[in-house]
């Protein structure tokens, strides 16, 4: 149990260090949960999970003002949890969110102390002190990595028996019902990324991309690459001449509607 | 702005300085309150050492300089170190002030963060989970690699691009491209691609169906076979302007979660959703 737990702190830590690798996007529960899954010994459920965890996160992304729930941390332990106690993507999916808003939480807190090392770093930079600024960075980032291994280590050492707990008191169609929410939350998530690129001019984009799915069965990346070559083509991007599209009138309407 | 003899800057320092762990560790040392500055001043750190050879006070200066305030889509970082690079070459033979560099690289910030985010985060990144959660659900251990590989190759091939022809292009490069109208049709084009994926995934990645039959014995239909005979996958379309219209209505997504919970809870007791 405690190597597990390690190992499992060890997958939260790895989301973490991420953000040195080039924020891959390594720290999503598409690439977490599988993992989860690798060290517990059951990939098929963590595949199974990181694909429904994945799309509940789908429009948790720190884009302008809102700042998303931990979708790492929440994506690990409840992947852990669920393959540990033996049960399927509704209880991931039921634990999930509020262990993420709670592990925001907690990275809020440890962010506000950081701005003390961030003013260190900027007085090194006045003194031409490189290793000191090295030295603030990797203190920062491998802070963080070693919170997330004891947040995602620590609640499964200790939270499995509590989590037990929880899941017989609580009824089965309540678990049911998280799998419905889980069914139609992505597009919830969709619409969300709909608020951030959708535009009058795009709106009618948005529908042919879901006629294409619906009525023709294209796949997603299907529709990606179809959609690659009308943009291509709408202006004239590989510069074959014709006739030039009228872009001023609309350049305006980027606004909501 | 093309390269004179004096310029201390190679090629290969910038494709160094396009994957170092400044440029790499954009988000690694991230706060609220600088943000990205650390990052990036490691990221030029050594470029501006070759900047500023034999002049301790002014190669301090400079670090300090480009300690402030950054914060931009990680994959453009490369990009604006490129720019700030160039100028500093130019602040180096005393051509400009000190201070239109961070000018400049504030200047950036709103514009490409904008396209950044349109291209990596809304689109490229919908793509590459859309293809991997497929191959995630029929059980095949390649769909994390499948969504790591096609959201960070064109991620590196721009960042090493971006920092060699940022520099090659100097300040005048966002001037022009938005002048030509070139970032306003880039803008489009990437926006179509994520709205068209948008509503695809709207059918392909919509599961909620309503199992109520309607009729009785050898003709008895439910109700999403009625639904689906119209239009295939019509309930994630409803579902997707539900949202979109609550959500413009500045409902905080929380609230939104924990309602469709509720209602996913009671459909489910009352065996209407599934």
């Amino acid at each position: 149990m405690l190597v597990q737990a390690i190992l499992v702190g060890l997958v939260g830590a790895f989301g973490c260090l991420d953000y040195q690798l080039g924020t891959l996007y390594a720290f999503r529960p598409i690439v977490l949960c599988p993992l989860v899954g690798l060290v517990l010994g059951d990939l098929q459920t963590g595949l199974a999970v990181g694909a429904s965890l994945e799309l509940l996160f789908m429009g948790s992304i720190s884009i302008g003002a809102y700042v998303p729930p931990n979708e790492t941390v929440g994506g690990v332990l409840a992947c852990a949890f669920a393959i540990q106690l033996g049960q399927g993507t509704e209880t991931a999916i039921a634990l999930a969110m509020p262990i993420a808003v709670l592990s925001l939480t907690i990275g809020n807190i440890t962010d506000a102390g950081f701005s003390i090392i961030v003013d260190i770093a900027d007085k090194c930079a006045a003194k031409g002190n490189l290793k000191g600024i090295y030295a603030a960075h990797w203190s920062m980032g491998l802070f963080g990595c070693l919170e997330y291994f004891l947040l995602c280590g620590g609640a499964f050492y200790l939270g499995s028996d509590a989590i037990q707990g929880l899941l017989d008191f609580i009824p089965t169609f309540v678990i049911d019902g998280c799998g419905v929410a889980a069914n139609i939350l992505p597009a919830m998530g969709f619409a969300m990324l709909g608020r951030l690129v959708l535009t009058k001019q795009l709106v009618p984009f948005y529908f042919l991309g879901f006629l294409l799915c619906s009525y023709a069965n294209v796949p997603v990346l299907g529709v990606a690459l179809i959609a690659i070559i009308i943009g291509i083509d709408k202006f004239d991007l590989l510069g074959l001449g014709g006739a030039q599209p009228q872009l001023s009138a609309e350049g305006d309407e980027d606004d909501d509607f | 702005m093309t390269s004179s003899p004096e310029n201390k800057i190679t090629r290969s320092d910038l494709v160094k300085s396009a994957v170092n762990v400044g440029a790499l560790g954009m988000e690694f040392s991230w706060t609220y309150y600088k943000q990205m500055n650390i990052a990036f001043c490691l990221m030029v750190a050594n470029m501006l050492k070759k900047i500023y050879a034999g002049r301790p006070d002014d190669y301090a200066e400079a670090l300090h300089r480009h300690c402030a305030f950054f914060n931009i889509t990680v994959q453009f970082a490369p990009f604006v170190g490129g720019i700030a690079m160039a100028m500093e070459e130019k602040v180096a033979r005393g051509e400009i002030e000190p201070e239109s560099v961070n000018d400049v690289k504030a200047a950036l910030m709103g514009p490409l963060s904008g396209i950044g985010d349109s291209i990596f985060l809304s689109t490229l990144r919908v793509v590459a989970a859309a293809v991997g959660i497929s191959l995630c659900q029929a059980g095949n251990p390649f769909g994390p690699i499948a969504f790591l590989l096609i959201y960070n190759v064109p991620g590196f091939a721009l960042r090493v691009w971006g920092a060699v022809k940022g520099y090659e292009l100097g300040v005048g490069f966002l001037d022009e491209a938005q002048r030509t109208g070139l970032m306003q049709k880039i803008m489009t084009c990437v926006g179509i691609v994520g709205v068209m994926v948008v509503g695809a995934m709207c059918k392909d990645m919509f599961w909620a169906s309503i199992p109520v039959a309607i009729g009785s014995g050898e003709d008895a239909q439910t109700l999403q076979d009625i639904l689906d005979g119209i239009m295939p996958g019509m309930l994630g379309m409803i579902a997707f302007w539900l949202y979109y219209w609550l959500l413009s209505k500045k409902i905080n997504p929380m609230v939104l979660i924990v309602a469709t919970m509720v209602v996913g809870i009671i459909g489910a007791f009352f065996g209407v959703l599934a």
